[in-house]
């Protein structure tokens, strides 16, 4: 086991190399530089060309393409993510400073997700064909096909302005800052997030558990005259929810991806909002460790799913 | 079941057999199946409905999707304006069939291209194998390794926001997971036996690849374009919610859509923005349908 886990992430490496070299080839590739960010527009006509070009040169900006992609990570490698060109804060720790609020969010809607989704796909599988199951079903339609977005602004609707329950954008008010005081921010975002990735879950770990009830142990535990209840819950589920907890992991990318919509929709302080206002004004060194940081956690979640399977499931060969 | 009518029976199969009627009946197996499945057909039928009325839209409204009207600013629906309009004064039902023209051509071109790309990839380096197939792979394992709409917002700054931009940008990420399917259906294709035949006579590597391989695994491949389709119009109208997606004067159901970040339109001006969510969902959902009901015909242990 340890030995799989070490191997997994030794072939890590040359991954995160070719993409850190290809995320560094693409914000190479945006257009404008450092220097046009540090000068404002208006002031860039009475600025003496010969003085920005030896700003560039100072900057290292001059340098051939592999010179600096070799500082760049060079630098990474000692936790030095570069500035953000807008206010000048050490990207890592902008990040730093944002990245609580994006986990809150997420861990409450993977949370959320996880809860509803497996309870009501095991609810659907066991009630199969019944108008229970197919309200589910058709509830798990209409999830999947609605933009994240439109479903946050259909929230925003009707808990904010015609019920008024809560706050409409944000995440907590000044002097306010304990975790239950400003629990009502989170509710909506949280829940918007959590529901719009429970329709994946809940179809995935149906078909589980009516894979799992049809296997021959289940007629097996059946015929001993265990309770149907132990029968469904104790055999069926267990072994149903080991493709949950794939599900789990392949979440994350769209975590990660939902984040990024949803914190725009509730003006959410988290790292997807920071990231699409990054993007907007091409604040590179930012939107590169965004990049960087959301590719590693796929990842090493991915290979976190796989150690999880085997020891879920011991069918499963680690190779 | 007397003799004489088994006798007779086996030789109308006989005759069908010989006059290659038979084989009609199979193929029309899987037109069955879809037909016997009432949510693909709607799904379909809207689809179509859907296509239609956008192409036609100058024949169901009497506005040009970017005549402005500052003095009908936020009207809400009336005669004049079924829908209402927009805080220009634009009329809402005219941009939501107009811009379902852009909108639509995204996602299905979109997925066009990217099933062309990954499809073909995936056929030859599937059979091949080898360099180019380990090549692909790693480059298409680490694409994927990306959040889409990080990948796709990257790309946006760099190409610059334009509808072909836009267009190529979802190709040019949506191909390796078309190149993984069409590549894991070829692994399994290659195996049987008259692969084997036919690389016995001789016949060249791309012509078994593309001619004997590739329309046995033609049923996947639809099912992906289609579910594809789907996704990549979703993400068209998160992008320009973000305001990264087609530049926002062009009417798109997306950047229709965007005007709702103002929360005074959110509140007061629902129009705006409710009715062109819906008909998004609406569309993805019928794609989606449609998608899940080839599945299941292409499907050989459903029973139809």
């Amino acid at each position: 086991m340890l030995n799989f886990i070490i191997r997994k992430i030794l072939m890590l490496i040359p991954m995160l190399i070719a993409i850190s070299f290809l995320i560094f080839l693409g914000v190479d590739l945006m257009p404008g530089d450092a220097v046009d960010f540090m000068i404002p527009p208006d002031a860039l006509s009475s600025v003496d060309p010969v003085k920005l070009e030896a700003l560039r040169e100072e900057l290292g900006l001059n340098d051939p393409f592999f010179v600096r992609y070799v500082k760049w990570l060079g630098n990474i490698v000692q936790g030095d993510f570069g500035y953000s060109l807008q206010s000048g804060v050490p990207v890592a720790e902008l990040v730093a400073s944002k990245l609580p609020a994006t986990l809150e969010l997420s861990i409450a809607a993977l949370i959320i997700s996880t809860l509803f989704g497996s309870l009501l796909g095991v609810v659907s599988a066991l009630k199969k064909g019944t108008l229970v199951d197919n309200a589910l079903t058709v509830f798990g339609m209409i999830g999947v096909a609605i933009p994240q977005f439109l479903f946050g602004l259909i929230m925003i609707m009707v808990f904010v302005f015609k019920f008024q329950w809560f706050p409409v954008g944000g995440r907590m008010t000044p002097g306010s800052e304990f975790f239950f005081m400003r629990l009502d921010y989170l509710v909506l975002p949280a829940l918007t997030l959590g529901l719009s990735l429970t329709a994946g879950v809940m179809r995935y770990s149906r078909s589980s558990m009516l894979d799992s009830l049809n296997k021959d142990y289940i007629k097996t535990a059946r015929s001993k005259g265990l309770p149907e209840w132990r029968v469904n819950l104790v055999h069926g589920l267990r072994v149903a929810m080991t493709p949950v907890a794939v599900l789990i992991g392949f979440r994350l990318p769209m975590l990660i991806g939902g984040a990024v919509v949803i914190e725009q929709v509730f003006q959410w302080p988290g790292v997807g909002q920071m990231f699409v206002m990054a993007v907007r004004s091409q604040n590179t060194p930012v939107v590169m460790m965004v990049a960087f940081f959301s590719v590693l956690i796929v990842l090493v979640s991915s290979i976190l799913v796989d150690v999880v399977t085997a020891l879920l499931d011991p069918r499963v060969k680690l190779s | 079941m007397s003799s004489q009518a088994l006798q007779k029976k086996m030789d109308d199969l006989l005759y069908k057999e010989d006059h290659g009627l038979l084989k009609e009946n199979t193929t029309s197996r899987t037109l069955r199946k879809i037909l016997a499945n009432k949510l693909a057909i709607a799904g379909f039928v809207v689809f179509v409905l859907m296509i239609i009325m956008c192409a036609i839209a100058p024949l169901l409204t009497k506005y040009g999707p970017n005549a402005i009207d500052l003095r009908n600013r936020l009207s809400s629906p009336s005669k004049a304006h079924i829908m209402g309009t927009d805080q220009i004064g634009r009329d809402i039902w005219t941009r939501i069939l107009y811009g379902g023209r852009i909108s639509i051509f995204i996602g299905l071109g979109s997925a066009l291209g990217a099933a062309l790309i990954g499809v073909s990839l995936g056929t030859y380096a599937g059979y091949r194998r080898g360099m180019l197939d380990s090549i692909v792979m790693k480059v298409s394992e680490i694409m994927m390794s990306f959040p889409q709409i990080i990948l796709v917002s990257i790309l946006v700054t760099i190409l610059g926001q334009s509808l072909w931009n836009l267009l190529l940008i979802f190709i040019l990420t949506g191909w390796p997971s078309m190149y993984r399917m069409a590549r894991s259906q070829m692994l399994s294709i290659r195996e049987q036996e008259y692969i084997q035949a036919l690389q016995a006579f001789g016949i060249k590597g791309h012509i078994i690849a593309f001619k004997h391989m590739l329309p046995n695994a033609i049923g996947p491949i639809f099912v992906n374009i289609t579910l594809s389709t789907a996704m990549f119009i979703l993400q068209e109208a998160s992008l320009s919610f973000l305001g990264l997606g087609v530049p926002l004067e062009t009417a798109t159901w997306g950047n229709i859509l965007n005007v709702a970040q103002d929360l005074n339109i959110l509140r007061e001006a629902w129009w705006v923005w409710l009715p062109v969510g819906l008909v998004i969902t609406l569309f993805v959902m019928a794609v989606n349908f449609i998608g899940d009901g080839l599945r299941d015909a292409a499907d050989p242990t459903q029973v139809g």
